[in-house]
């Protein structure tokens, strides 16, 4: 007050000379600017109904903030002001009377006529505490000079409240054209009563709206304690929906003053969380705190309410204050990559409730009021939305991981039924493998013991010759029933080995040509025993008949086919009288064993110049990769 | 003079064959059996030059003569007469310590003259069994159990003696592309047998001792 003397005093000066000491230029028309009033006639309520005139009255400046100047008073007080309105009863501008704040409740004399009154004036009274007020003034109840406007005041001591905000205090009062001040009024309330409310509605959707995220993920903790946070914060700043609480102040006081400190376990709680670090004492201790600040004013009585509370909220901002300087810590060492906007966006958070708790305590001015109202919300859903992205981000991770999961347990089970039917298949060629073995071993053991005692006992060679030939064709055909495929390139070395040998034993030229290396395609053992058979067959006729003496095979791989020429330089085969070759020389059953195999087997021959005979047989596709 | 045991269950082809063995070596004796239990017996009674051992007998495998012939008599010279050509059959035989095979069915000119091979020193080696030789030494020398084998390799001249014949490259021919003689290339082969056998029988003793402590534990 000492410091604003000066200024208080000159401007009153100069506005009671607009106003009342020069009514000429002050008189307020229905196009003039409002005026406003620096001082008025103050004195208590004597319970009348209107202004005490006898009582002694004392001039006090205004806005008067009971705060400053009664802090410790709550009994009702009236205001006097005087104004001249010349023209006003005649003209057709409406006049009207604007009042910014008047805490909590007010009623409004013109010229002793009652205009305004609002409420319950005696405790639990109505709170219209950021509230404007308009109030038309009628040209009827106008005079050109000498005005009258009482104003009584109802509202709390601050020592019974826990925020100035809610201490009462009466705005120095406009006088002006209605129009004009209805788009004050318009634009205040906007301000004071419509933006905050919102702002509280939107925090509480995005406060609920998180829990029920939270519900779904008990891991994600914070989650929770930040729709908490929301939700409470939404709840502090919606006092201004609260006007008409049938509680008497100490009650309400008690109830609002309980809010804090589950905002600050909120806050507290979720930036730990979020943190990553989880501590039982300190939750106990915010949990015991709640109870601490209502239980500290329960005790202290109804008229030490602001101290306490003053004292609690310093508490409590220092804690989230600490917390936030340990979340944006372990942020800065653990995800440096969030720091930064973390700490822009706590920092204007830390800010916003430092402005609010000045507003609440020491009473800053209108333009630092509307700033946390503004910044803590922004703060908010921008917090809100960044925990959603990472909730999303989560969940798109997890929707990762369930997709890879499925399409892994997709390929397990794939394998599984390939594997059991591999081992099916594996089965059935079990049994089959062990059934030609049986077989084979019979045919060894009993055909072959008698073939073979034919051969070495046989006095006829040619009966010994036919039954050897029969062992051998007996045992490849054992080998086709048993045989696993076999590798191109070895059945190459076991039929270079017995041609080779039979050809040198013989005393024949034998060339031998054949891929040696990078030979990767397998025969089934059927086709392996049907060229043998060929390959020996076709040896056998030069041996016995052609008279030759070189002799050469060439083996080739060519587009997926196998192929063998066997050359000799002998003296042919002999044309039978329908020009067909000689069927003795086993042509027809080469040809008949290729056509098995899917091949063909050509013979060219003519007497005196050797025979060729050319064998094609398709390897197997799927054999090739072996 | 030699003496020669002849294991073959059918009459008919064990006098074939006594007559065959006779015309090779005429100052021979000769103890026949036609089961597996009778030649045993005879193995520990007699000592052998030569063995002559069917497979497929009544009561059991050749392969069991050959191997107590092994075992006893480490000078005798076990070669397997049989019917089945396919490694399936020859390998364990060889494994378990025969000096080569020789197939019943062939003419009796190439049996004597392969008997009488054998008998010099020139074993006979079929390109599948020499796969077969290659693919069992290549599994040996998987470092798995290293330590606990007593270590038998081939030499790389062995190796490349046994490549040449799985490409179905006679002997002879072999000796003249590695520029060796004949002899030489019988002796690989020879060395080829014997270090199967080597290999195989500690790979049995391993087998057994690990059995053996399997049952003790």
């Amino acid at each position: 007050m000492a410091r604003n003397g000066f200024f208080c005093r000159s401007l009153s000066l100069a506005l009671a000379a607009l106003l009342w000491l020069s009514p000429a230029a002050a008189q307020p028309a229905a196009d003039a600017p409002a005026q406003a009033f620096a001082d008025a006639l103050a004195a208590d309520d004597t319970g009348l109904g209107r202004f005490p005139e006898g009582a002694r009255a004392r001039v006090v400046d205004l806005p008067d903030q009971w705060a400053r100047t009664r802090p410790h008073e709550n009994s009702p007080v009236w205001y006097r002001m005087r104004f001249d309105a010349a023209g006003a009863t005649t003209q057709l501008g409406l006049l009207g009377l604007y009042i910014e704040r008047s805490c909590a409740n007010l009623e409004v004399q013109l010229n002793g006529w009652r205009l305004h009154a609002t409420g319950r004036v005696s405790d639990p009274m109505s709170r219209d505490c950021q509230r404007p007020l308009l109030v038309a003034l009628p040209a009827a109840l106008l005079q050109e000079r000498g005005n009258t406007i009482d104003l009584r005041l109802a509202g709390h001591a601050l020592d019974q409240v826990g925020s100035r905000e809610r201490a009462a205090g009466l705005a120095a009062p406009l006088i002006g054209p209605y129009a004009a001040l209805h788009e004050r009024l318009a634009r205040d309330s906007f301000l004071a009563v419509t933006l905050p409310g919102l702002a509280a509605a939107l925090l509480m959707l995005t406060g609920l709206f998180t829990l029920a995220l939270a519900r779904n993920r008990r891991r994600d903790s914070h989650l929770a304690y930040f729709g908490l946070l929301a939700i409470g914060w939404a709840l502090v700043t919606a006092g201004v929906w609260w006007h008409e609480v049938p509680l008497p102040i100490y009650a309400s006081e008690l109830i609002l003053a309980s809010l804090p400190p589950m905002v600050a376990l909120a806050a507290v709680q979720f930036l730990l969380h979020f943190a990553g670090w989880r501590s039982r004492p300190i939750e106990v201790a915010l949990y015991a705190q709640c109870v601490a600040v209502p239980a500290s004013l329960l005790l202290a009585g109804p008229m030490r309410v602001h101290m306490l509370t003053s004292t609690w909220y310093m508490l409590l901002v220092l804690q989230v204050l600490a917390a936030i300087a340990f979340y944006l810590w372990s942020t800065y060492r653990a995800r440096r990559r969030d720091f930064w906007a973390m700490a822009l966006l706590l920092g204007v958070a830390a800010a916003a409730a430092a402005i609010e708790l000045g507003v609440q305590q020491r009473g800053l001015p209108a333009p630092w009021r509307y700033l946390p109202q503004l910044l803590m919300p922004a703060a908010f859903v921008v917090m809100a939305w960044h925990l959603m992205q990472q909730y999303s981000r989560a969940l798109l991770g997890a929707e990762d991981g369930r997709l890879a999961l499925e399409v892994r347990v997709r390929e397990a089970s794939a394998e599984m039924e390939k594997n059991f039917a591999q081992m099916a298949e594996l089965r059935v060629e079990q049994v089959t493998q062990q059934e030609r073995k049986r077989i084979a071993a019979d045919l060894h053991d009993d055909l072959g013991a008698k073939l073979l005692t034919i051969v070495h006992t046989s006095e006829s060679e040619r009966i010994s010759t036919l039954a050897r030939e029969a062992l051998e064709e007996m045992r490849l055909s054992v080998r086709g029933l048993t045989g696993k495929p076999l590798k191109l390139i070895d059945a190459l070395g076991d039929w270079r080995a017995e041609v080779v040998g039979r050809l040198s034993q013989t005393g024949i030229e034998g060339e031998w040509s054949a891929p040696s290396e990078e030979v990767t395609q397998t025969l089934s053992a059927r086709a392996y025993v049907q060229t043998t058979r060929i390959l020996r067959e076709a040896v056998n006729n030069i041996i016995k008949h052609s008279g030759a003496s070189r002799c050469s095979i060439v083996c080739l791989i060519e587009s997926g086919d196998f192929q063998l020429a066997i050359q000799d330089n002998g003296k042919g085969i002999p044309l039978e009288l329908d020009g067909r070759l000689d069927r003795g020389h086993g042509m027809a059953s080469m040809k008949h064993r290729a056509k098995q195999l899917r091949g063909q087997c050509l013979v060219e021959s003519g007497p005196g110049y050797g025979t060729v005979i050319r064998l094609t047989i398709p390897l197997e596709p799927h054999t090739t990769a072996a | 003079m030699k003496t020669i045991l002849l294991l073959e269950d059918l009459p008919e082809i064990r006098a074939w064959l006594k007559t065959l063995v006779m015309q090779v070596f005429p100052d021979a004796r000769i103890s026949e059996a036609a089961r597996v239990h009778d030649a045993l017996a005879l193995v520990s009674a007699v000592k052998f030059d030569l063995a002559l051992c069917d497979l497929g007998l009544p009561d059991g495998s050749g392969v069991a003569v050959v191997e107590k012939l092994r075992e006893t008599q480490s000078e005798c010279q076990s070669v397997v007469v049989t019917i089945h050509d396919d490694d399936e059959h020859l390998f364990p035989a060889l494994q378990a310590g025969a000096f080569g095979y020789i197939l019943k069915e062939q003419a009796r000119e190439l049996i004597s003259e392969q008997l009488q091979r054998i008998s010099q020193g020139e074993p006979p080696l079929s390109p599948s069994i020499a796969r077969r030789v290659i693919a069992y030494f290549a599994a040996q020398s998987k470092p798995q159990q290293p330590d606990l084998l007593p270590h038998v390799s081939l030499t790389e001249r062995e190796s490349e003696v046994l490549l040449r014949v799985a490409k179905g490259f006679t002997l002879p021919e072999i000796g003249v592309q590695l520029g060796l003689s004949r002899h030489t290339i019988a002796d690989y082969v020879k060395q080829i047998y014997r270090k199967l056998n080597v290999s195989s029988r500690a790979e049995a003793a391993l087998e057994a001792q690990r059995l053996g402590l399997f049952r003790r534990s």
